[in-house]
């Protein structure tokens, strides 16, 4: 064993019980880890984060004068910050306390799991790693830095208000910046909401208007966050707003403009494809802010040079066609992430016809559809002919559950898929069959199994099954639907008026490059990727920057309130410090020669 | 033996990325022995990334100490390998 004078290393490995100690040999790893260059002393004991283990630790930390320790065990995103503090209660700086991750390769039912020889092989070199690591490892100097008392806050969904107004209430500045002309997000879409069946924006307005008129809240709608640079503490950031081509100052949201304005165009946002808008538009009734938007794209000046009719009609002079994007620069302490989602485009899946066959619609184009002020005032017409269906059937877990699409579970999906059906059956169409054909029904949450009992009650049909192919009746648009009932061991074909996808919930357009910008990681469903999974769901890769919401995975409404909340506390908890310590380079890092 | 460990961030995807590896294999044959180039992707270590404070890569650590942000002129990275083991 070398034992070199000034860096005397201890390796502690841990057997985590069988976790570790089942999958290799842990006596062969300890003797390796002996004649490793720098280690003055191996021990093995049962459980490293037991106090026993920690008490061990510190002892053999202070018997034996070892500087700098390196712990064989489980995943630093937990336990790292344990041996860190362990460390430094026995004298030694935290910096030079590293945990590395054997057990992945030894634990039942972990995805990485080898045998028992890989396993060790494995451990060996990732030991002899963080040896080297920990030996050559200089001590980084801290400096004390101000906190920022702002943060950026993206996405003005219910998630990220839910967390702008918890942190502009405990008094700090907050800035939403929302890609979109109006807040709100997606639940202000959905018409009803599970298990209420709750109108979902007179739920929402209370958060919507409270953060319009919030002293500590600036709302940066039609924005987006183009660049990010700093630190926790000190982030700064650039948005860059798109221009309205209105004086939100002057526009008062009386809609005269949209009156007057003589181009119609498909409302893909607002009304998920299912109805029409302006070219100049208000989103909807309960937009905040209630303020007019041009789309240049498709209004006649931009396009041709003539018109102006919005300009000739406003009666606050607020059209202004020379608005310019502006770049605006803030400074914050903390970010939060609450992107949200976005539908899954089922025109992939052929055999259900979306996107050919027009009575084939998704879940959130009928929310629209029933939404008594959407783009049909409520009235549920089919797409072709404008008549009322009789049949419906709904299909779950497209582009969900799928090997070949998503393979996760959209969480959301089975809920929404419910409601719609009670809604329509209740409220909308009573004489209507509505047929759900599903894989498995989860309903996992506070009232959602008792939910799920009273659609029953009322009358929809569901069908264990997933359907092979819908097939269109050209003359009557009508639709076939193959699907194979298991419990009864049948091939069923269903004539219905009108299919609707329970599609996929996936990560907001935008994602990818918004990971890119904060440098913030992305998980293998391409949603933001927190600490840990369980017991570190809003942190992510950067210190200060937190994630909530539909942006870190499937979530319902409820879920995404809580997880906004806790991203608040996180981002609060640093902030309220003032002053934090931080290693000098990462204060530099910013400030770094790139070289290039 | 002076010695330099560097940690070098990345991610699947990244644009720089490649070009710093290729960097530090074209270093490694150099320096030999004196050298260690550990891979590190902040998908996976998220600890890793966040105990340095990475928010973009590439990125690269020299003996503990962050020394690069995207990608350097590799005479530049020469340069603080040597200024490390002459220390």
């Amino acid at each position: 064993m070398n034992t070199e004078k000034e860096k005397r290393i201890g390796v502690f490995i841990c057997h985590c019980g069988k976790n570790i100690a089942g999958g290799l040999n842990i006596k062969v790893l300890v003797e390796s880890s002996k004649q490793i260059q720098g280690v003055a002393y191996v021990v093995d004991n049962k459980f490293s984060c037991s106090e026993d283990g920690q008490v061990d630790i510190k002892k053999t930390i202070q018997d034996q004068k070892l500087d700098r320790v390196v712990v064989a065990a489980c995943d630093p995103s937990l336990h790292l910050m344990t041996f860190q503090r362990c460390g430094e209660n026995a004298g030694i700086e935290p910096q030079f306390v590293d945990l590395i991750d054997i057990r992945k390769w030894t634990m039942h039912g972990s995805p990485h799991k080898v045998a028992p020889e890989q396993a060790l092989e494995k451990s060996k070199k990732l030991i002899e790693l963080a040896v080297k690591r920990m030996r050559l490892k200089r001590l980084i100097p801290l400096v004390e830095v101000k906190v920022e008392q702002s943060v950026l806050v993206i996405g003005g969904g219910v998630a990220g208000l839910e967390a702008g107004l918890d942190l502009a209430d405990k008094g700090y500045k907050v800035h939403i910046v929302e890609r979109l002309p109006t807040i709100g997000g997606k639940m202000a879409l959905l018409y009803k909401v599970f298990p209420t069946n709750d109108c979902a924006p007179c739920i929402l307005a209370p958060k919507t208007a409270y953060a319009n008129i919030h002293p500590n809240i600036t709302l940066l709608t039609n924005s987006e966050v183009n660049n990010v640079g700093g630190y926790i503490g000190n982030f700064n950031v650039e948005v860059i707003q798109r221009p309205r081509y209105i004086d939100t100052t002057k526009c008062t949201g009386c809609g005269e403009c949209v009156e007057k304005c003589p181009v119609k165009v498909k409302d893909d946002v607002f009304s998920a494809g299912m109805g029409q808008r302006k070219a100049v538009y208000i989103p909807y009734d309960q937009a905040i802010p209630k303020k007019a938007v041009i789309d240049a794209q498709n209004c006649l000046y931009f396009r041709k040079g003539v018109c102006r009719l919005c300009e000739k009609q406003c009666p606050t002079d607020a059209i202004d066609f020379e608005q310019q994007a502006k770049t605006i620069a803030m400074k914050v302490g903390a970010i939060i992430v609450a992107t949200g989602f976005d539908e899954y485009d089922p025109t992939e899946k052929s055999e259900y016809g979306y996107g050919r066959y027009n009575n084939v619609i998704t879940q959130f184009q009928l929310a629209r559809l029933l939404d008594i002020d959407g783009p049909t005032k409520g009235q549920l017409l089919r797409p072709t002919d404008g008549k009322e269906p009789k049949r419906i059937v709904m299909i779950q877990c497209v582009g969900s559950r799928d090997k070949n699409t998503n393979d996760y579970c959209s969480n959301i999906c089975c809920m929404y898929a419910l409601k719609h059906a009670q809604i329509i059956k209740e409220m909308v169409l009573p004489e209507a069959e509505i047929y759900i054909c599903f894989i498995d029904m989860r309903t996992v949450g506070k009232g959602f199994e008792k939910y799920y009992r009273r659609t029953r009650e009322i009358g929809i049909n569901f069908i264990r099954g997933r359907p092979s192919e819908i097939i269109e009746e050209s003359d009557t648009k009508n639709l076939l639907i193959r699907v194979e009932d298991p419990d009864i061991g049948h091939l069923l074909e269903i004539k219905a008026d009108l299919v609707v996808l329970s599609c996929a919930t996936i990560p907001s357009s935008g994602t990818g490059q918004l990971s890119q910008v904060l440098g913030i990681a992305l998980d293998e469903d391409g949603f933001f990727k927190e600490m840990h999974p369980k017991l570190r769901p809003v942190e992510t890769n950067v210190r200060g920057i937190y994630i909530c919401g539909a942006a870190q995975g499937p979530k319902d409404i409820p879920d995404s309130i809580v997880q906004a909340r806790a991203a608040a506390s996180f981002a609060d908890g640093e902030l309220r410090k003032a002053k934090i310590k931080l290693p000098e380079f990462i204060v530099k890092a910013s400030k770094l020669n790139k070289g290039v | 033996m002076k010695e330099v460990y560097v940690e070098e961030f990345m991610s699947p995807g990244c644009v720089g990325c490649p070009a710093v590896k290729e960097m530090l294999e074209e270093l490694s044959s150099e320096f030999g022995d004196k050298l260690t180039v550990e891979e590190v992707d902040i998908t996976v270590d998220t600890t890793r990334a966040a105990q340095y404070g990475v928010m973009s890569v590439p990125a690269i650590a020299i003996n503990g100490i962050l020394k690069f942000v995207d990608v350097p002129r590799k005479e530049k990275l020469r340069e603080a390998i040597l200024e490390e083991l002459e220390r």
